[in-house]
């Protein structure tokens, strides 16, 4: 893939300690802006104010993560006076999401808000919404062939290299930056994944000679991690760590440790989960989660979305920041990333 | 014997049935000629099942000669057997619930019309009315549907279609084993019906009051023996308990 | 023999309403009272728009098609729930064929795609048909066979379908301004409810789904039978997939997957039984039509994800009870 484009941006960032957001890149390969400049000022809020103006939701699943995305959306729709008037799941069917787009044009949406469940089906799905005249804001996917600025206002997505690599960091820390550490990564062609998972490796490899990755294993379905998670510990009992894809095949992995009895043996994943954050506040083998700000990320695709309906220069490829949350952070953590408090068991445990 | 003039439609030579080593049937010798009734009685596993899907054609027989009209024939199958002119009114009728009393009737042989064969539903409506007229069978209409009859309604129409069918025997397998008083004796009617068509009837029933109202023989079996066949008119019922009973 | 024509019916009225069937308008009734709903709700929505209304049945079509070999499936007293994943394996099938053969692309993607449900079908009907294995264990196997091979033919990847032509017949294309994906609703409908209600297949289909035995009895030959409703299921979902590869111009393996439940659900709400025996094509294309405007409308209501479902849920489950309580009647 892009292995060495990132290397060098890595090792760039090392050597100046360049801003983080530096190493993520588009599906095109463009560079990243970061959300925190695309902000809807005073003058766009009042010229959008009023204009009964409508946005709909597309999403592609239902999940935490998407909750928080559309909340901050939301947030920000109602801001300038935006009406959300269609929110869809597509359940991670393409056929569906294409029904849901022609369905939510009947409503006339001013601003879409979407992630394409993937750039090829999705090419022809979203053609109706361009002839249709709306702003289309794709949260980490695109549509293949799709032009920024005549066919879509922007992509906005995580800081996928900087989780991976935040991962790496708050593991080699929890371990003394000595060992061997296991790999399980998402066997799928997904660039928001991949390239989370590819960041960790690299990371690993680049900065923490002292570390190796001794076991490397795929997972497509999360409901199969206790198992490919207990042939890892097998073969390899002395693991000083793994790394998980995502939090949902990290419970996997925890029941599997749990089981054997396993109690040294550090885990990182990403994205905020209750049950891997708890097992975090107790002191058990979770050393860190590193999440998104999904309220940010929704946050700066409505404020894309509007902004390119005002006419005005949007840029093609924005991420949100990346978080490390530890047992130190865990409410902060929480607060910054999904907009809410964290669940209460987790508080109250800590 | 009745009618001489007439050959038998059926005529069993020294049917003999064995399942493996046991012997279900041994020896069996009966005619039914046309527009007669003759009763197959006996006792619970005297073998009548057996001779009824024999004559069918579920069971091929181990020896012996099955003819119709004369004509010795095999039949491997019950479709061989309805080609034949014999159809069977099953204890369970073999209805199918959810259609309409003319598509039970037409069941397996719908008639169609046109050069894409599309069902005649109007033929069959109406050839279904003018039997349940005949036959004297009480049914709300030709479209009612199966599961909202009677039992004795069922039972009728289930004779009709055996009757509109056979060209040569209907066989009755205890005919009103589940009915009550009234409808017993609407079916009797209908069996009665079936000598006017010049139908051999072959007829299994319990109820030896049955049997003497409706047969013109009796044919006893015992433990797969066949004790004798007696005419209805020069017996009674004393002699045909005994015959069953053997005491 | 009685002076009244035993063929007359006690009161006219009676026989009137032994041979309407209120269970089978159940469909019809809810179809229409929900339209209603939407037109009055959503009328400054857009519902009511003719794009949104096309919409409705452009977007329902492969379902239809879906549920058309259902009735059949149901009808003869089996079960097919391997459909869903049929659908994404044609299209897959198709969509390669055309890859590798771009010069011939219409053909061979039709023959790919047909190809691939009829063989299925074929597997599922000659597994519970001549070796007499029950249809749900057989095809909840395949399901999962089908599903799996679906996702290895392209290791997940999604397969662009370009030929204008198949684009054109089975997507977007239309006929006398009548889009394309209509006319094979009708069409299919059309032909479906022709065979179900007026052919002798029709009839036995139904003889052999009610009673087997009486199916049997009387020269049906049910094995033949269930074979050809599953070949039946399975060439439809070919079809079905022939459509989604044309709409979304791609072929993906989870196209189909989730219209198993909608499926069932728009059947069974149409009048057909599960447990065989009774059913209909019209009934399953409104309640095909039914479920796309359940969707289309909570959608345009702005409901929340989670509550467009429980409405939804609700509302099938209504209609479920209604048309069972009118059966058991």
């Amino acid at each position: 893939m892009k292995t060495t484009t990132m290397l060098a941006a890595l090792l760039a960032s090392t050597l100046i300690a360049s801003p983080a957001w530096a190493q993520t890149i588009g599906p095109n390969g463009e560079t990243a802006t970061p959300s925190s400049e695309v902000v809807l000022t005073d003058a766009d809020i009042a010229a959008l104010q009023g204009k009964g103006y409508k946005a709909a939701l597309l999403w592609h699943t239902s999940s935490d993560f998407i909750n928080a995305v559309a909340a901050g959306a939301n947030d920000e729709f109602a801001r300038a006076g935006v009406d959300v008037v269609v929110t869809t799941d597509a359940g991670f069917d393409a056929a569906k999401q294409r029904s849901d787009i022609e369905t939510a044009l009947a409503a006339s949406p001013n601003v879409i808000l979407s992630l394409p469940l993937d750039p090829v089906t999705s090419a022809e799905a979203f053609r109706g919404a361009i002839d249709a005249g709306a702003e289309l804001v794709f949260l980490s996917n695109l549509p293949a062939g799709y032009v920024h600025g005549t066919d879509y206002a922007a992509i906005v997505t995580d800081d996928l290299f900087q989780m991976g690599k935040q991962a790496a960091d708050v593991l080699a820390a929890s371990i003394g930056g000595e060992g061997t550490v296991g790999w399980i990564f998402h066997d799928a062609d997904y660039y928001v994944t991949n390239q989370r998972d590819n960041a960790f490796k690299a990371t690993i490899e680049a900065d923490y000679p002292g570390i190796e990755i001794v076991a490397e294993q795929g997972i497509s379905d999360p409901a199969r991690a206790e198992e490919l998670a207990n042939a890892m510990l097998l073969q390899n009992p002395d693991l000083d760590g793994i790394y998980v894809t995502w939090a949902e095949p990290a419970d996997g992995v925890l029941a599997a440790l749990r089981s054997a009895g396993n109690t040294t043996t550090k885990i990182v994943t990403l994205d905020l989960s209750e049950p891997v954050a708890l097992d975090m506040v107790k002191g058990g083998n979770v050393v860190g989660l590193v999440a998104d700000e999904a309220y940010e990320l929704g946050r700066a695709m409505a404020a894309a979305g509007l902004k390119g309906l005002l006419g005005e220069e949007v840029p093609a490829f924005v991420v949100a920041p990346a978080l490390t949350v530890t047992a130190d952070n865990v409410a902060e953590g929480w607060q910054q990333s999904l907009h809410r408090d964290a669940p209460a068991s987790v508080l109250s445990a800590k | 014997m009745l009618d001489t003039a007439s050959a038998p439609v059926l005529e069993l030579s020294n049917i003999r049935k064995a399942f493996g080593g046991i012997v279900a049937i041994e020896d069996f010798s009966l005619d039914v000629r046309a527009g007669e009734v003759v009763a197959l009685v006996g006792d619970n596993g005297a073998g009548k099942s057996t001779l009824i899907k024999i004559i069918s054609g579920v069971y091929a027989p181990t020896s012996g000669a099955i003819r119709i009209d004369g004509q010795e024939v095999s039949m491997p199958n019950a479709t061989k057997a309805r080609e034949h002119g014999i159809e069977v009114v099953y204890q369970d009728l073999a209805l199918v619930d959810q259609q309409p009393v003319y598509m039970n009737l037409f069941l397996g042989r719908e008639l169609t019309k046109g050069p894409f064969r599309v069902l005649d539903r109007r033929q069959m409506i109406a050839e279904t009315e003018r039997l349940v007229t005949e036959l004297d069978v009480r049914i709300p209409s030709a479209h009612a549907t199966i599961s909202d009859l009677s039992g004795g309604q069922r039972q009728g129409i289930a004779i009709a279609r055996a009757t509109h069918w056979a060209r040569k025997l209907v066989l009755l397998d205890e005919p009103t084993a589940a009915l009550g008083v009234a409808e017993t004796a609407k079916v009797e009617k209908t069996v009665a019906a079936l000598k006017s068509r010049d139908i051999g009837v072959l007829i299994i029933s319990h109820s030896l009051d049955q049997v003497f109202r409706l047969s013109d023989r009796i044919c006893v079996l015992r433990r797969g023996k066949q004790i004798g066949v007696r005419e209805t008119a020069k017996t009674d019922k004393n002699e045909i308990v005994s015959m069953i009973t053997g005491v | 023999m009685s002076a009244s024509s035993p063929a007359a019916p006690a009161s006219p009225v009676r026989a009137l309403l032994a041979r309407i069937n209120l269970q089978q308008y159940v469909v019809y009734v809810g179809f229409l009272a929900i339209f209603l709903f939407f037109a009055v709700v959503l009328r400054d929505s857009g519902f009511l728009t003719q794009r949104n209304l096309v919409n409705i049945v452009l977007q329902t079509a492969p379902a239809t098609i879906m549920a058309i070999g259902l009735v059949f499936v149901l009808s003869a007293g089996d079960i097919d729930l391997s459909f869903g994943s049929t659908v994404a394996v044609s299209a897959l099938c198709a969509a390669m064929a055309m890859a590798a053969m771009p010069a011939a692309a219409f053909p061979v993607g039709i023959l790919a795609g047909l190809g691939a449900g009829l063989l299925v079908g074929a597997i599922n009907g000659v597994l519970i048909a001549w070796l007499r294995l029950p249809s749900f264990l057989v095809t909840l196997a395949t399901m999962g066979l089908v599903a799996g091979i679906g996702r290895s033919l392209t290791q997940l990847r999604s397969i662009p379908v370009t030929d204008p032509l198949f684009t054109g017949i089975f997507g977007s294309g239309s006929l006398f301004g009548v889009p394309s994906l209509v006319i094979w609703t009708v069409v299919a409908v059309a032909i479906g409810h022709v065979i179900y209600r007026q052919t002798r297949f029709g009839a036995h289909v139904l003889a052999t789904g009610d009673n087997a035995r009486a199916a049997q009895v009387t020269g049906i030959k049910v094995s033949r039978i269930r074979l050809w409703v599953f070949m039946i299921s399975g060439g439809l979902a070919g079809l079905a997939g022939l459509l989604y590869a044309g709409r979304l111009q791609a072929a993906k393996y989870t196209l189909g997957e989730t219209d198993l439940m909608t499926v069932i659900a728009a059947v069974i709400v149409g009048g057909t039984l599960l447990n065989g025996g009774k059913g209909s094509v019209i009934g399953a294309l409104v309640g095909s039509l039914l479920m796309g405007m359940l969707n289309n409308g909570l959608i345009l209501m702005g409901l929340s994800v989670s509550d467009q479902m429980i409405v939804r849920g609700l509302i099938i489950l209504v209609a479920v009870a209604v048309s069972l309580r009118e059966k058991t009647r």
